[in-house]
């Protein structure tokens, strides 16, 4: 079995708050994805949902301030593995953001809405997304279903 | 993140992106993209090597393609992957840029 040969994968990485440092995440994220044989689906939606919330947190959490930790740690569920995203930004829930619904006939150019694309996707691809809000910070749980 | 450019007949400018469309992708496609949309009137964007593409790169894709409709074009999206292509009906892109597979349809979109 391919996944029986992979190295353990960390189960923390902290990150700083800046864009370039997402790029931290993806061998992270693929070191868990081939420790657990995930098929490309879940490997798809890992990352694109880790991204979407790092994002959030580095332009709205802590509003561009660079230099400002994120720890993202991993642990394996009942039939899911499951992501915690924890910063140390003001009270940000992006699950509170109610995204703009796009319209369900042909649209204007300009009327496509781009802003909150990021939560709709997590909504979309994630099993189930969960906020809480820390002492000094913010939380956030996210669960994908995996073969057991 | 690769892009590269090539017209086609009937004045068809074809854009083929390779790669991971994130944030880094999107950051090193954006500048290209714009300047090609700054002067395409019939726009194909094959996304066919396109292997992620998150809520940036749907900014690189719709603002270009904002541009060329703003002039009266037209703008397809071709041959996306199964989770790119879910990633544009979950943003709802699809209402305004159409998803082709099929290459001659999606020039006859464009005509």
């Amino acid at each position: 079995m391919p996944g029986e040969t992979a190295a353990k994968s960390e189960p923390r990485l902290t990150i700083q708050s800046r864009l370039e440092d997402l790029a931290l995440i993806w061998p992270w994220a693929e070191s868990i994805a081939e420790e657990h044989v995930l098929p490309p689906a879940t490997r798809f939606a890992i990352h694109l949902c880790l991204e979407e919330a790092l994002s959030n947190i580095i332009r709205h959490g802590y509003r561009g301030q660079p230099g400002r930790p994120v720890t993202i740690q991993w642990a394996a569920g009942p039939g899911e593995l499951v992501f915690t995203v924890e910063d140390e930004a003001p009270k940000f829930d992006p699950l509170a953001i109610s995204p703009e619904e796009p319209t369900s006939a042909p649209s204007p150019a300009d009327q496509l809405p781009l802003g909150g694309q990021g939560i709709r996707l997590m909504r979309k691809f994630a099993g189930s997304l969960a906020y809480q809000r820390l002492s000094a910070g913010n939380r956030l749980t996210m669960t994908f279903p995996i073969q057991p | 993140m690769q892009i590269s450019t090539e017209e086609l007949a009937d004045g068809v400018t074809r854009i083929a992106l390779d790669g991971r469309l994130d944030i880094a992708g999107a950051a090193a496609v954006d500048l290209k993209m714009n300047v090609i949309a700054g002067s395409a009137q019939k726009l194909l964007i094959d996304l066919e090597k396109v292997t992620f593409l998150g809520s940036m790169g749907l900014r690189s894709i719709v603002l270009p393609a904002r541009a060329v409709r703003s002039r009266g074009g037209k703008v397809v999206l071709f041959a996306p992957g199964e989770m790119v292509e879910s990633v544009l009906k979950t943003s709802g892109i699809d209402s305004m840029l159409p998803i082709h597979h099929d290459l001659a349809a999606a020039l006859a979109a464009l005509q």
